[in-house]
């Protein structure tokens, strides 16, 4: 199993939902995150006085997909979210080692 | 009449009052001087009056003979003066002379000491504040002879607010005196009677509070109200053994008086010891009944605090609530006192609207104009509001006042975020408001300072009370909400703009959220067409304001720090644009309104000579201003020669006077006009410059004129006109107007003013380099900015001014020869305007 972990932009989260909906993808988390890649924030002025934005808005999108998912699911994720301007986000694959279901305590494979 | 003459009614007359006062004196001698005793003998001083007053002269004027003080009150002692107010509609002559002497001399013969005052009518139209004691006898006026109708006029004048609420801070401050006097305490050896803390002076002064704030108040009290009758009872007992033994007003309880007092109130005990301290005994447990009842009306009665409404422990009540039943239009005033006082409307106040509310339509409540600023007035974000918003809801009034926001109280919308019924959200929106204008937390103070910085905030209020009320329905509720907006914002008759201003808020309330969370903010185009949805600045912060608290109003979890972030960004780059970038947007031929400004032109204006004047002037211009202005506008450009100046200057508002320059365009033309208007005094408060590439120049200024010159002098108005036409053409110089007024300005400087910011930018831009300020406001200052400007060698192109309180914030667009201005041309320009600023301020 993988862990895929995406930091978007916030308006292309519906556009990355349907995409992962088209591959069958149901669960996710999705959470509002700030921070920087290359972009590394920018100055915004506001009445002549300038003011230091280093963290930007972001959104971040995890899912778990079986191994032979994961390439899939990221090129739906990159197709969906690029703009092509910087600031576009990241995607990265990590390995899940071992996987429960809360509810029955089972171990997923 | 004469008591000498004899066989005249005069003899008469000396029989009834000695038969009157052996009668009264028989009951002291008994101890049986008490109120019931009193009271007999002021019937017989009335009957006495009345017999005076018919055999007297007549008098021309209408008159009545009021009874006043302990008089009034039919509490008259043997020795007290009997005082009275002799009433006359108007002004007096010789007749009436008579008339008082007929009346006022056989009672001075009779030796009784009458406290007279003679007044006319219209003395009591003006509150006088020179004599408390007299207004306090006033209270207890009463009619004895002559006219009723006249006494009932007198009154109506006399019962007012006003009066009533000057009269209980005299009165409050005359029993403080009074008390200091005898150490505050009541347990006096040889008391008083009638002066002494927890004596006669206090209990009247405990029934007057309640009269003046609540009549009701006693009931309510400590104390059982039949207690406190007893121990007036007693206390005029033990009086009238004062006066019938000292023969003159005299009210101390000695220690010789207290044997002779006891033995006629008929105290048992063998010795006269025994029997005095039982009378002193009663003395002070009826004393300390008084005291108490005085002690709980002072902390309890509603200090008076607008028409029929009263301030008290338990919150804003009305002081008649009959008479409030009747009155629905001050209904809103208790909220707004509750508001004003920090507290909250009485249990008793709000069923009294509940029980009542039903009989009334929404146009009752406010029925005056005044009525309809009040209610407006009401919605004034802070602290208070949504309490008590919540209460006129739970009592009914909410629902009558508004009926459209009746048809959203309980609704419940399942939509799966929304965790509150649709009438709490909308409460909770003003409830969150109202805690920003209040806030300290350091990433809303932003927010706070956009709050501070609306005009009208209450129009952010007013769009938030009716943002859904169209939910009742379940399609789109926006364009329902707006639709029946219309409706209420025509009772409130909101002035156009303000009117226009709320419906675009209510129907676009879902606009910058959508934007600022679901588009890319980042592309300069969304920003651009957003900036050019919203048209100016003030529309944008309160659509920021309301989307801020109505994303935070959903449930707790909705508004995250996020979203917070990513709202103040659209904001920031939404505000940037409007200030900034409008110059690069040129009126085009497609633009909305245009079509309609075009369509709809009056006679006298043609399609071409509109188009003309349209021509190279910023899209922002259509919704800076209405239609009419802009023909007015029109009309000032017309037939415009090098050297003229066309100008129109008119009062816009109550303190508002707005001046507009049409002209061609020549070095120093912006600062001229500043200066000329700062020479006068006027404060320019917001303001617009346009250049078209012909070189046309429009100057629109708003100011206030707070030395009233304008209002105050006829000529003033040409006066002004013709300076500026002076300096404009050339041929005067407003450095010499404005020399005094300067050294006044640099002298009035205060400490508190916080250091000007100047920035120039070239990228914001493609045409003009953009010079923001912000600065403390002062007069002259426009003019000082500009001059720098000009003397820099640099073309105002176009200018926006906005003051929010103590800052001004100003927004120039500016070219050197055509150009945007160097990197060096920029420094030297802030410097010299920081210098400027920095020196002057």
């Amino acid at each position: 199993m993988k862990l895929i972990k995406c930091i978007i932009r916030p308006n292309k989260v519906d556009e990355v939902k349907d995409a992962l909906a088209k591959l069958n993808i149901a669960g996710m988390t999705v959470t509002e995150v700030r921070g920087h890649g290359k972009q590394k924030g920018h100055t915004a002025i506001y009445r002549g006085k300038e003011y230091n934005v280093s963290l930007l808005p972001k959104m971040e999108i995890e899912v778990v997909v079986a191994d032979n998912m994961a390439d899939d699911v990221v090129k739906a994720v990159v197709q969906a979210a690029r703009t092509g301007e910087i600031g576009d986000g990241r995607v990265f694959v990590l390995p899940v080692l071992e996987s429960y279901r809360i509810r029955t305590g089972e171990k997923e494979s | 009449m004469s008591l000498t003459q004899p066989g005249s009614g005069g003899s008469t007359l000396v029989t009834a009052f000695d038969a009157a006062r052996s009668e009264l004196e028989a009951d002291a001698l008994r101890g049986a001087g008490g109120r019931a005793a009193l009271e007999r003998y002021a019937d017989r001083v009335d009957a006495m009056l009345r017999q005076l007053f018919s055999d007297a002269s007549g008098s021309d004027v209408p008159v009545a003979v009021i009874a006043l003080g302990g008089y009034g009150r039919r509490h008259l002692c043997l020795q007290s003066d009997i005082d009275l107010l002799v009433l006359f509609e108007r002004e007096i002559g010789k007749a009436e002379e008579r008339f008082l002497r007929g009346f006022l001399n056989p009672l001075w013969d009779l030796g009784v000491v009458v406290g007279h005052q003679v007044r006319e009518l219209n003395d009591f139209e003006r509150l006088e504040t020179n004599n408390a004691e007299f207004l306090l006898a006033l209270l207890d006026a009463r009619p004895v002879a002559g006219l009723r109708s006249l006494f009932d006029r007198f009154r109506t004048l006399f019962h007012t607010a006003a009066t009533h609420a000057y009269i209980l801070k005299s009165l409050l401050e005359l029993i403080d005196q009074r008390h200091a006097a005898f150490n505050a305490t009541l347990y006096q050896l040889e008391p008083d009677v009638k002066e002494a803390p927890g004596a006669l002076r206090d209990l009247t002064a405990t029934r007057t509070i309640a009269m003046l704030t609540d009549p009701l108040l006693l009931r309510r009290g400590p104390a059982d109200p039949a207690r406190v009758d007893q121990a007036e009872d007693f206390l005029l007992r033990v009086r009238s053994t004062l006066h019938l033994d000292a023969g003159r007003n005299q009210n101390v309880l000695s220690h010789d008086m207290q044997e002779r007092t006891a033995d006629l109130l008929g105290y048992p005990g063998a010795e006269p010891r025994q029997r005095v301290e039982r009378l002193m005994s009663d003395y002070f447990r009826h004393a300390r009944i008084v005291t108490r009842a005085l002690d709980w009306a002072r902390k309890s009665a509603p200090l008076p605090v607008g028409p029929n409404l009263g301030l008290s422990r338990d919150g804003i009540r009305f002081l008649d609530p009959i008479l409030a039943a009747r009155n629905p239009a001050t209904w809103i005033g208790a909220f707004q006192a509750a508001i004003d006082h920090h507290t909250e409307v009485s249990e008793e106040a709000l069923s009294c609207v509940q029980q009542h509310v039903d009989r009334y339509r929404a146009d009752d409540f406010f029925p005056e104009a005044d009525d309809r600023v009040a209610l407006l007035r009401l919605l004034t974000p802070r602290a208070g509001l949504y309490e008590r918003l919540s209460e006129m809801h739970d009592c009914g009034l909410l629902g009558r006042v508004f009926p459209e926001f009746q048809a959203i109280s309980w609704r419940v919308v399942r939509d799966f975020y929304h965790k509150y019924t649709v009438d709490e959200h909308t409460l909770l929106t003003i409830r969150n408001l109202e805690r920003i204008s209040t806030t300290t937390a350091p990433e809303r103070v932003r927010y706070r300072n956009v709050l501070t910085a609306v005009a009208e905030p209450e129009l952010v209020v007013l769009a938030l009370l009716l943002h859904d009320v169209g939910k009742w329905r379940d399609d789109d509720h926006a364009v329902e909400s707006e639709r029946m907006a219309v409706d209420v914002l025509g009772r409130l008759q909101l002035r156009g703009d303000a009117r226009d201003t709320v419906l675009f808020l209510i129907r676009h309330h879902l606009r910058m959220s959508l934007v600022a969370f679901r588009r890319d903010t980042e592309d300069p185009e969304i920003v651009k067409n957003f900036a050019a949805f919203i048209g100016t600045e003030e529309r944008l912060k309160m659509l920021c304001l309301m989307t801020l608290v109505d994303v935070e109003a959903v449930s707790p979890e909705t508004l995250t720090p996020w979203k917070e972030e990513l709202l103040w960004r659209l904001y920031v780059d939404t505000y940037n644009h409007l200030t900034q970038r409008y110059g690069d947007e040129l009126i085009e031929r497609n633009q909305a309104g245009l079509d309609e400004l075009l369509k709809q032109h009056p006679d006298d204006l043609s399609v071409a000579e509109i188009t003309r004047f349209l021509e190279g002037l910023p899209q922002r211009y259509l919704q800076l201003f209405a239609r009419e202005a802009i023909y007015r506008h029109v009309r000032l450009a017309r037939d415009i020669h090098p050297d003229e100046v066309h100008l129109s200057l008119e009062r816009s508002g109550a303190a508002i006077w707005t001046l507009a320059v049409a002209t061609l365009d020549k070095p120093y033309l912006f600062s001229n006009i500043c200066g000329v208007l700062s020479s006068f005094g006027m404060n320019i408060i917001r303001g617009h410059a346009l250049t078209n590439p012909n070189g046309l120049v429009l100057d629109v200024f708003q100011f206030t004129d707070d030395e009233r010159f304008l209002e105050l002098n006829p000529e003033a108005h040409q006066q002004v006109l013709q300076v500026l036409e002076r300096v404009v053409s050339g041929q005067a110089d407003v450095t010499n107007l404005l020399r005094g007024r300067e050294q006044g300005v640099l002298h009035a400087r205060s400490a508190s003013r916080f250091a000007p910011v100047v920035r120039a930018d070239n990228e914001a831009s493609g045409r003009y380099t953009i010079v923001d300020i912000v600065a403390s406001n002062a007069i002259g200052l426009l003019y000082r900015i500009s001059r720098v400007i000009s003397r820099q060698g640099c073309d105002v192109d176009l200018v926006l001014i906005a003051t929010e309180g103590e800052k001004a914030i100003d927004v120039f667009h500016i070219t050197k020869g055509g150009s945007k201005l160097t990197e060096a041309e920029q420094q030297a320009l802030t410097s010299d305007l920081l210098r400027t600023l920095e020196g002057s301020l």
